[in-house]
Formats: structure tokens, C-alpha cells, sequence
């Protein structure tokens, strides 16, 4: 259940800015909810990115043939 | 067969004949005599025990800085001038040797660290992990298999885009340094740009120490990661790179984290993320209960200010009560429940009622006599 647009390091680097944030405790529990709840969905999408996510490999024709 | 030619004829012939013999050899000898005129020609000599030939060539054929006495493979055409005689035209020229190959090294990299080339400061961070890598190196070798075999068992969705190289021979330089600049011209280069190559002889790593491929890597606009050899093999171009690998499995290591440690630190997160909110929740609590128990403490406050002030009320209030004016000897006298405050309101044989603190007693008005007002 990935994402269409599965970038590894922006939604890592979200899922590290939402706990600090949490780990502050400068969230109410208003706001600390969805922030949990964002958290969690982040998890879960990073993971089934690590489990699916395959690599792709191309060839460029070389410019320069000899 | 007897022939009569002039001397120009005679050079045309010459240089015919050894064109057909010999397109290209490659001569190996100890250089001798090496000699740069005006910037751009080279002169130099190739000899051994016996015998010395003139080459002729141009600066940008030199892989580096070279010495005499250094052992040199020339590939060249033999030819003859017209005014100065014989001479090798030089094509290419590669040190040879264990030994030359070192000296050539050393020569290069004292000159390209002068410039700079390989300064730390000159070393950019890669991005970790990258979506698009460049892969320069040839697509038959056990370290291009060992790179993405790696890759694919740390991490997943990167695009990978391979350039096909020769990674040893004369070409590999030639065709290295294309590739390089082949990627960096893309409208969307890649984020990194790996260049590797597996163990092999001092000989066969040496275009990855040529000037031309370490000039190329250090001036790459998209980072650089090069691995060239075993962990005890160390090319110019890894010097210049932004970041060395000691192997190409090493290279996919240092490119990628690992997915099995990202998924600890996940479920790590996930832990945490349940901690964490626990904590703000029972924070709140915490906060809850401290309001409450202010509120509490601000309403006794309030109400005992409120009763106090009450009671000071009821205390004035009895002061108003007429009854308690007869406990100090007044009366209150009323007729069929009137009050009298005047004898104007009373006359002779009128019956009234008189109050006193402990009961009433019935009389009759016997005389009025009213003040003299003056």
C-alpha cells in the first residue's frame, strides 16, 4: 500500500521531524493526535516500501563508441 | 629493378611503403631525451640496450607527467619528414611496467594534488539513499554483478542507469571520461555517479589513475563514489572523488542502507510513536487534575469570602429590625393593623394595640396632646 510518489528520504525525514516534535512536548493533545496518527502512516508506508520498492536498471547507449 | 626518383618522390614512396607495412605499432622501450617545445610538441626517445628511435607527438597525448628512464608502451606510425628525417608519430602512450606505472602515478597525483584535485574540502556529501544512480563500468564484470547484487539485497526503488564501459585498455579512458561527462550533461543527471572496477593487475587499473578520468571525476557536477580494486588498491580517481569505496560491494554498502536495520528502526518508531502520545495524554491528565484542584481551591475561596460577607449583612440587617428596637424599651403601637408614628392619627377613646418585646396589651387613648410646634 505505497504511495504513488514513494520518496524514502522526504517521508523519512517527516516521520524524524513528527518525533521531535513529539518528544518536545510542545503538542497539546489536540495537536499531538494527528500528529500520532501521521506518525503511524509514515511507518507503515516506509516499511512497505522496504518490503515492495524493486530497483530498475537501464542501459544508456553510450555517446562515444569505439 | 632500378628506379630514378627525386628526393620528394623518394620521401612519398618511403612513407607509402611504411604506411602499408606498418599502420600502427607499438613500440615499448625506456624513454629518453623528453623534451616539450612552445607548450604543445613533444619529443622524446624510445631506446633500449641497443638502439634508439626518435618519437614526435603532441602534449595531449602525455597520460601524465612521465621521467626518463621510465618504461613506455607508444603506440605510433613510423614516418618520414620530409626536412628532419625519421620519427615515430606518436598515438598514444602508456607507462609500462610495474615500476613506470608507480613513478607515473606518483608524478600525477604530486601534480593533480598540487592543483587541489584531491582536497577534503573539495568533498561533497552523497545523498543517502540516492533514487538515481549513474553506473559507469562494464556490464560483463563480476564487480558490476557483486554492485547490484549489493544493492538489490540492501535497498529497493533506485533507478540505476548503466553507461557501458571498458574498464582496461587503451580505450577505457577515452571511453570512462565520456561516460562521465555523458551523465553530467543529462537535462536530470543522476544524484550520484559510481564508478567501479574489480581487481586486476597494477596495469590493468591504470585508467582509473590516467589524468584525463581523475581530471574527469574531480570535475564532475553530480557527486562522485569510485571503487577500483581490492581494498589495497588506490587509484587517482578515488582520490578525486567526492567519497572511496574499498570494493564495488563496499560502493553499494556505503550507497544504500540496509532495508532489514531500516525496518528495526521502524518498528523502534512505532513504539515510540505509542510512548510518546501516551506520555502527551497522561500529561494532559496530569494538567487536568491540577486545574481542577485550583478551580477547587478558588471556589472554597469564593464562597468563604461570599459567607463572611453574608454574615456581615444579616448582622447590619438585624441592627434595621424593628423588633429589636423593643427589647430597648420602644413600643409599637397600631389600630386595626394601621401603625402610628404621629398622635395626629389618633383621638380620644380610640382603641390601639400596644407591642412590646414580649406580647401585646390592649389600651384606650385617653388624652392627646400634640407638640408645640414653634
Amino acid at each position: 500500500m505505497a504511495t504513488k510518489k514513494t520518496d524514502y528520504r522526504t517521508l523519512s525525514e517527516e516521520l524524524d521531524g513528527i518525533l521531535s516534535r513529539l518528544q518536545s512536548g510542545e503538542l497539546n493533545i489536540d495537536e499531538a493526535m494527528p500528529a500520532y496518527e501521521r506518525g503511524m502512516k509514515l511507518v507503515k508506508e516506509l516499511e512497505a516500501y522496504l518490503k515492495n520498492a524493486e530497483n530498475r536498471i537501464t542501459e544508456l547507449q553510450a555517446t562515444l563508441q569505439d | 629493378m632500378d628506379v630514378e626518383v627525386n628526393v620528394g618522390e623518394l620521401v612519398a614512396l618511403l612513407n607509402q611503403t611504411l604506411d602499408y607495412a606498418y599502420p600502427s605499432v607499438t613500440v615499448v622501450g625506456e624513454l629518453a631525451n623528453l623534451r616539450v617545445s612552445k607548450g604543445k610538441w613533444l619529443y622524446f626517445d624510445l631506446k633500449d640496450d641497443t638502439s634508439s628511435v626518435k618519437f614526435f607527438g603532441t602534449v595531449y597525448m602525455l597520460p601524465g607527467p612521465l621521467e626518463d628512464g621510465m618504461l613506455l608502451k607508444v603506440a605510433a606510425t613510423p614516418r618520414l619528414h620530409n626536412l628532419y628525417g625519421f620519427s615515430m608519430n606518436v598515438q598514444s602512450i602508456q607507462p609500462a611496467g610495474e615500476g613506470s606505472i608507480k613513478k607515473a602515478a606518483e608524478l600525477l597525483q604530486a601534480k593533480l594534488a598540487a592543483e587541489g584535485l584531491f582536497d577534503e574540502a573539495r568533498k561533497r556529501a552523497l545523498p543517502y539513499p540516492p533514487k538515481r544512480i549513474g553506473l559507469i563500468t562494464s556490464s560483463q564484470s563480476a564487480a558490476y554483478a557483486d554492485f547490484i547484487k549489493i544493492l538489490t539485497a540492501r535497498w529497493g526503488g533506485v533507478a540505476v542507469e548503466l553507461i557501458n564501459v571498458q574498464v582496461q585498455g587503451e580505450p577505457a579512458p577515452r571511453q570512462i571520461t565520456a561516460a562521465i561527462e555523458q551523465f553530467n550533461a543529462l537535462a536530470e543527471p543522476p544524484e550520484v555517479l559510481v564508478l567501479i572496477r574489480g581487481g586486476g593487475s597494477a596495469e590493468d587499473l591504470a585508467a582509473f589513475s590516467t589524468e584525463q578520468v581523475t581530471r574527469a571525476v574531480a570535475a564532475s557536477r553530480v557527486p562522485t563514489l569510485v571503487a577500483i580494486g581490492h581494498e589495497i588498491d588506490l587509484s587517482l580517481a578515488e582520490l578525486a572523488a567526492d567519497q572511496r569505496a574499498s570494493t564495488p560491494s563496499n560502493a553499494a554498502e556505503l550507497l544504500v542502507p540496509d532495508r532489514r536495520h531500516e525496518l528495526r528502526v521502524l518498528t523502534d518508531y512505532r513504539q515510540q510513536l505509542g510512548r510518546l502520545l501516551q506520555q502527551t495524554v497522561s500529561d494532559g491528565r496530569q494538567a487536568l487534575t491540577i486545574a481542577g484542584e485550583r478551580l477547587h481551591a478558588a471556589w472554597q475561596q469564593l464562597s468563604a469570602d461570599e459567607l463572611q460577607s453574608l454574615r456581615l449583612k444579616r448582622q447590619l440587617l438585624s441592627a434595621y429590625n424593628p423588633e429589636s428596637a423593643l427589647s430597648r424599651g420602644y413600643a409599637i403601637i397600631r389600630s386595626e393593623q394601621q401603625l402610628h408614628t404621629r398622635v395626629a392619627q389618633l383621638q380620644a377613646g380610640q382603641k390601639v394595640t400596644i407591642n412590646l418585646q414580649d406580647g401585646q396589651a390592649d389600651a384606650t387613648i385617653d388624652q392627646i396632646r400634640p407638640k408645640k410646634v414653634l
